[in-house]
């Protein structure tokens, strides 16, 4: 537990201090809700084009800004360092602890951003903010370690996103719908099962990710 | 205490380098010799268990973090971080005792406050051999340790490895002469 | 012999398709519903595999044996190749009997991103250029592929929520009669008879060059005026810094 702590200060300190990364994660994110804002500001979308519109800038957000943390470890050369020093699930929890958190914040930007700029109505609040973080855990778990595994390619920028995409899509489909209920358009139960499915998923991810990085990473074989 | 058994390295189909053997007992000191590209950075990557060896094996070292130091060129340090954060962060991640200011001391940074990123290359070979005998390993692994330092930095090097002799083998993968002279063994990569 | 008989089994295969009659039922071109005896099986065959990679992946990150990287290479490779022919017999299916080359369909769409998992093992496996760790990422992430190729194969075109223009219940109900419903299986089996051949002739392949590397030297395609490689052993040093010999 204390190594994952030391693991996810150590990359929130490099954060504070490099703000560059963060801030460019952020304004990618607020220029794509800004993006969406745009295209719905001649007619208001429906409550299903817009958890679909809603779901694919989290996950431009997320594709983005998310291996960040495995990646800058090998574009700064610093992946070896940490391989001699950290356990290798431990660095893999504790980065993912972080890029979740960075997503969580994603996540309640966007949240806010894109009602406003669309004029949608969030008719089930409950349902909608649920929807975010459980959608956040599930991204920044699963693309967390689709980054893991390509650390060493020489173009894993390209490679992580062909790894993640497929991995998303059916989590993607399960926000979708809790979504599209809590935007008013479906039924609020069949909502509130996909938030279970999803929760299901990254439950999973969380779970195995630190084990099978752990083994990719392992040394001495 | 360390044993290489015909080790070879191959990367796509084509070899590095094949048939490494040694066996080390407690002081000895391995020079790995050989001209750029003949695997001397490979192969003591391999011993630091970074890289799975394509052929052989390397016994006698059980848990890599505790036992292994290792120090190389071609590792980067956190730029964001300074050289005390780097060692604390180690000490915590390896559950030994950080000893910040007594391994700065040792090699010449306890006056540094700043980030790494405005470190020299000398300066960060020192750090990197701070963090590399910080967990006081069986085995110490050193890449080109003098290819960037100063007189006195060749001198701590050298002391570095006599301690290391005292507490168990050290390897120096190396094709400059000061180095070579602190080793009892040597091995070429050279055919 | 295996070969000839594998040969006849595939031409025998063909001949069937050509000689059953046109199928019986609401079929908007019953001429052409015996596409159904490839694209079926083809379907069943790259499930099989999908899930044979993530078995390898688990045995390989077990053992560190490359023997499974060898055969879990193999598996993505045949598994793709069932996989696109599911997709382009899927395609042309769907034009002729609903008329529309693409509509979305939930197991259409599930299976699309199932061929997607399985080229993104593809791309992955040609990114890396260390073999072992070309072998534990593929490993891992053909690992992590499982639940969601279980949840878009299985749980999504059976959720109450979704519609698919696929029948669910054909084969359950007993739908398929006469040599409709004994053709696929038939053909079926030959299918895979075809893929484990496949798989297994690859992962004789897979293995035989890493033979030929390590006993006789590098593959034609990767010569080069590289130097030889070399080789050392330790030999002990006197205090003058030469050696003992």
């Amino acid at each position: 537990m204390d190594e994952i702590l030391a693991i996810f200060l150590k990359e929130w300190r490099t954060e504070l201090r490099a703000r560059n990364g963060l801030f460019v994660s952020f304004t990618f994110s607020l220029l794509s809700v800004v993006a969406m804002g745009f295209a719905c500001s001649i007619r208001t979308p429906s409550g299903s084009l817009g958890a679909g519109l809603f779901c694919l800038t989290l996950l431009f957000a997320a594709v983005v800004s998310l291996p960040r943390t495995f990646l800058s470890e090998e574009d700064q050369g610093t992946f070896e360092l940490l391989r001699t020093l950290a356990d290798p699930g431990a660095a893999f929890t504790g980065k993912m602890l972080f890029a979740t958190l960075l997503m969580l914040l994603t996540g309640a930007l966007l949240g806010v951003l894109f009602p406003i700029l669309t004029g949608l109505e969030v008719k089930q609040l409950d349902l909608y903010i649920v929807a975010i973080v459980v959608e956040c855990l599930a991204l920044g778990s699963a693309v967390s370690l689709c980054g893991a595994l390509v650390l060493g390619s020489p173009n894993r920028w390209v490679v992580v996103g062909v790894l993640a995409l497929p991995l998303l899509i059916p989590q993607l489909a399960m926000a979708i719908g809790a979504f599209r209920a809590a935007l008013g358009d479906g039924f609020v139960a069949a909502g509130w099962q996909n938030v279970a499915g999803l929760g299901g998923y990254a439950l999973a991810s969380v779970a195995s990710g630190p084990s099978l990085v752990g083994a990719v990473w392992r040394r001495g074989g | 205490m360390l044993v290489a058994e015909g080790v070879g390295k191959r990367f796509g189909s084509r070899w590095i380098f094949r048939g490494v053997s040694f066996e080390l007992e407690k002081g000895d000191v391995l020079a790995v010799l050989g001209s750029n590209g003949a695997g001397k950075s490979t192969l003591l990557r391999i011993l630091a268990g970074l890289l799975a060896p394509s052929e052989g094996r390397v016994e006698g070292i059980q848990d890599f973090r505790a036992e292994v130091g290792y120090s190389s060129l071609d590792q980067a340090l956190y730029p964001a971080l300074t050289a005390r954060e780097h060692l604390d962060l180690a000490g915590r991640l390896r559950k030994v005792l950080p000893q910040v200011e007594e391994l700065l001391a040792k090699v010449g940074l306890v006056r540094e406050i700043q980030t790494c990123s405005t470190f020299s290359s000398g300066m960060k070979s020192r750090l990197r051999l701070a963090l590399a005998i910080q967990t006081s390993p069986s085995i110490l692994l050193l890449d080109e340790p003098s290819a960037s330092m100063d007189a006195p930095g060749q001198k701590l090097v050298s002391e570095i490895v006599s301690e290391q002799a005292a507490r168990g083998v050290a390897i120096i993968a190396t094709h400059q002469d000061v180095d070579r002279r602190l080793a009892t063994h040597e091995v070429q990569l050279n055919g | 012999m295996r070969r000839l008989m594998l040969a006849a089994a595939i031409t025998a295969s063909t001949v069937l398709y050509f000689l059953v009659p046109d199928a019986a039922g609401a079929w908007t071109r019953p001429d052409l519903a015996r596409m159904l005896f490839f694209h079926l099986p083809c379907a069943f065959a790259a499930t099989l595999f999908l899930i044979a990679m993530s078995w390898f992946g688990w045995r390989y990150l077990s053992t560190r044996r490359l023997e499974w990287d060898a055969r879990l290479e193999a598996a993505t490779e045949v598994g793709l190749l069932f996989a696109s022919l599911t997709m382009v017999t899927g395609i042309l299916f769907s034009q002729v009997q609903w008329n529309a080359w693409w509509n979305w369909d939930p197991r259409q769409t599930s299976f699309l991103l199932v061929l997607l998992l399985m080229g993104a093992s593809v791309a992955l496996r040609g990114a890396l250029p260390d073999e072992h760790r070309r072998a534990s990422a593929c490993s891992a992430y053909a690992m992590a592929t499982l639940l969601p190729s279980i949840f878009l194969l299985f749980v999504y075109p059976r959720l109450p929520t979704t519609y698919s223009l696929h029948p669910s219940t054909t084969i359950t109900n007993g739908e398929l009669v006469g040599i409709y419903r004994y053709s696929p299986i038939l053909i079926g089996l030959v299918i895979l008879w075809f893929g484990i051949v496949a798989y297994r002739s690859k992962v004789k392949a897979v293995l035989l060059e890493k033979e030929f590397i390590t006993h006789v030297g590098p593959l034609e395609s990767d010569l080069d005026p590289a130097p030889p490689a070399r080789v050392g052993r330790a030999v002990r040093v006197s205090s003058d810094g030469g050696p003992e010999g």
